[in-house]
């Protein structure tokens, strides 16, 4: 607010002294002229009359001649100071104005208005550069979730698309440049509840120059950044960028997940969706021969995943050179020709990913009049395009916007989820199988909410009061309701972490130790409900042991009888 | 030379030489103290005031402060009078003496004004 004040202080120099000077001559004048009172003696205004006379005709209100008729001399000087103060007037008011709409000084507001409401935060807060496509997806569900969020974008027309969305809690937005570390200041990077950025731009550099401000201004911060080129990727790990999400290569995996390990997938698409939205049935992608039509970032990606799992793959590329494609089909894939050459007949699937739209639907749309019963995976590469994509409705069509979303969803939630998810990708199909089957029994079909906890005396004061007098506490009284304890919360604990020890799906029976760290999932009811046990120490023993404590001295004494006596 | 150091060091030594000259003299005899030398010395403290707008550092912060309470004090001693001595009247001794008391803070203010603008001269050292 200081500079500000200052800026317009500076620049209201010149008019309020030109306004003080005028006024001045103006009184003094006043004083000055011979006049004459009511019964015609000599009379000269004082300088509070002056003063009050000026004061009235410069602001051009005019209550006339007071407080007798003036001389003419007086007439004269009144005139005179007329045109010298009401000009004076207007030359000020006209600064003032021209001052108001000055754009340093409206963009000087705005940014410190934001910087207010982000130091008004008075709860843990995400920063998300770029509100784009999947800024605006990441901000929508971290908004469901109930966490914080902090935007900057630089299109204001993005900006004004912000404000008019339906949030939750209102979510600081500005428009400006992200690569400027000063406007990463002001979004709060240093504030201590700042708990992490996303850099989501669509340009790779602007990725990397606000991960080199962040690692350099606050190396603590986690840092998500979005990037494409593998040369930026490594750039960005090179300086200790947490997450580096690829969506090409992010793609690719899922492509393979779905091929090879459907149930996963599902677990994995699960547990990053939105809370709240029910999960699409997943398309099946059959093993067998895949042609993949160009063979850029996406298409690299998707034939080392496919590779990996044993598919064919049949490269079909317009310039071989450029992409160092050894062994392709040179072609676009467009036309019937190439694709009957890739030997479309006996394919199962064909990945359409070229990074022109429309080569794609063509791509998509020539192979399946070629063969009907091909598996169609295509590429969407702009947003604008979206209708086209709808109506054609490919078998999955890859949307980087949502991929990315997903994925930072999973390190921003907690990172015991993203460390559970890996885990949960070495294990068998059947496993995950049994796991979504289990999940939707307790927890229903749409998507649950995932939240960690850990037993420490911040956070679980209660607990760890009875762990502290060695009382055994086991994991399944963390599952009961606070409100009635014969029934059982909508919740499945995924993970938990032990020092070093990490155990997938912790049995019920599990006895609970100082320090440790769970995962659970579960409806959003639930996730509210259970801290009460953790915080109240007579919730807590009425779920351990369907007692209810006695509160307040008297009552403690009575019950401490009471007990004494049907002892013995 | 720098002509808006010039300005502004003869704005603020003007302030405190005109305040000085309507305070001094018998406290309680209107004779000593004429309403012109008043009104002068409250339009060059605005002007002053105006003036040390806008500087950021700490000792232009102290200007600006010393700057308005002069103003303050002396414009509070123009009300005074202006109140008091409607349509000719004459002042009372007791209000003289509490109007020019008044100007007498106003000029410890202006004083102290200068003894910033010294000390920042000195500071500078070239």
């Amino acid at each position: 607010m200081n500079s500000i004040l200052f800026l317009i202080l500076r620049r209201m120099r010149v008019p309020l002294i030109t306004l003080i000077v005028s006024y001045a001559v103006a009184i003094l004048g006043f004083t000055l002229m011979p006049g004459t009172d009511g019964s015609g003696k000599p009379w000269s205004m004082s300088l509070f009359e002056a003063f009050y006379v000026v004061s009235y005709t410069a602001t051009t209100i005019g209550f006339g001649e007071i407080p007798y008729a003036f001389s003419t001399a007086q007439r004269l000087w009144m005139t005179f100071s007329i045109y010298l103060t009401v000009i004076a007037w207007f030359y000020a008011i006209g600064k003032i104005i021209s001052l108001a709409q000055d754009p340093g000084l409206r963009q000087a507001v705005t940014v410190l208005r934001f910087a207010r409401a982000v130091r008004q935060l008075h709860e843990p807060y995400y920063i998300v550069c770029g509100y784009g496509g999947t800024g605006s997806l990441l901000v929508e569900a971290l908004d469901r979730i109930g966490i914080r969020v902090v935007s900057l974008e630089i299109s204001q027309d993005r900006i004004n698309e912000l404000e008019l969305q339906d949030y939750q809690s209102p979510v600081p937005a500005l428009c400006a440049d992200a690569r400027m570390p000063e406007v990463l200041l002001h979004a709060g990077i240093q504030q201590p509840l700042c708990k992490g950025i996303a850099a989501l731009t669509d340009d790779d550099h602007a990725n990397l120059a606000i991960a080199v401000a962040v690692k350099l201004i606050n190396p603590d911060l986690p840092v998500l950044c979005r990037a494409e080129n593998q040369e930026t990727a490594a750039n960005m790990a090179s300086f200790g960028t947490e997450h580096i999400i690829n969506p090409y290569e992010l793609f690719g995996e899922h492509l393979a997940m779905e091929v090879h390990a459907l149930g996963s997938y599902l677990l994995h698409e699960w547990l990053t969706g939105t809370p709240g939205d029910s999960l699409p049935s997943p398309a099946c992608p059959p093993s067998g021969k895949w042609i993949v039509c160009g063979f850029g970032r996406f298409g690299k990606a998707v034939v080392r995943n496919l590779e990996r799992n044993n598919m064919q793959t049949v490269i079909v590329e317009a310039d071989p050179v450029l992409t160092g494609c050894e062994h392709c089909i040179v072609g676009s894939g467009a036309e019937s020709r190439t694709l009957l050459e890739a030997g479309i007949k006996d394919a199962v699937g064909i990945v359409a990913g070229t990074d022109n739209d429309i080569n794609n639907l063509s791509i998509a749309m020539t192979a399946l009049e070629i063969n009907p019963d091909l598996f169609v995976v295509i590429r969407k590469n702009k947003r604008y395009n979206a209708p086209l994509f709808e109506h054609f409705n490919a078998d999955i069509t890859m949307h980087p916007t949502d991929i990315i979303a997903h994925e930072c969803l999973a390190h921003l939630i907690s990172p015991m989820l993203a460390q559970f998810l890996t885990l949960a990708r070495g294990q068998s199909n059947q496993w995950a199988n049994e796991l979504i089957s289990a999940m939707v029994e307790r927890v229903g079909e749409t998507v649950p909410e995932t939240w960690a906890v850990t037993l420490t005396g911040d956070h679980a004061p209660a607990l760890i009061n009875l762990l502290g007098h060695g009382k055994t506490v086991r994991l399944e009284t963390l599952l009961r309701n606070p409100a009635n304890r014969s029934e059982e919360l909508p919740i499945v604990p995924l993970l938990l972490q032990r020092e070093k020890d990490s155990i997938l799906l912790p049995d019920a029976s599990m006895q609970l130790m100082i320090d440790d760290r769970i995962l659970f999932c579960g409806k959003p009811g639930a996730k509210s409900a259970q801290p009460l046990m953790l915080i109240n120490r007579k919730v807590l023993s009425y779920v351990l042991d369907g007692m209810d404590m006695p509160d307040g001295l008297v009552w403690r004494w009575l019950t401490n009888r009471q007990t004494e006596k049907s002892r013995p | 030379m720098n002509l808006e150091k010039v300005v502004f060091g003869f704005f603020i030594v003007l302030a405190m030489t005109l305040n000085f000259g309507f305070f001094i003299g018998d406290m309680a005899d209107p004779e000593f103290h004429h309403p012109y030398e008043l009104f002068a010395a409250i339009v060059v403290n605005l002007i002053a005031t105006v003036l040390k707008f806008g500087d950021r550092t700490q000792i232009g912060a102290i200007h600006l402060s010393t700057s308005l309470v002069a103003d303050l004090q002396l414009i509070t001693a123009a009300v005074v009078w202006a109140s008091v001595s409607g349509m000719g009247n004459t002042v009372p001794a007791g209000i003289m003496v509490s109007i020019v008391s008044l100007s007498g803070g106003a000029f410890l203010a202006n004083v102290t004004s200068v003894v910033l603008l010294i000390v920042e001269t000195i500071m500078l050292r070239r």
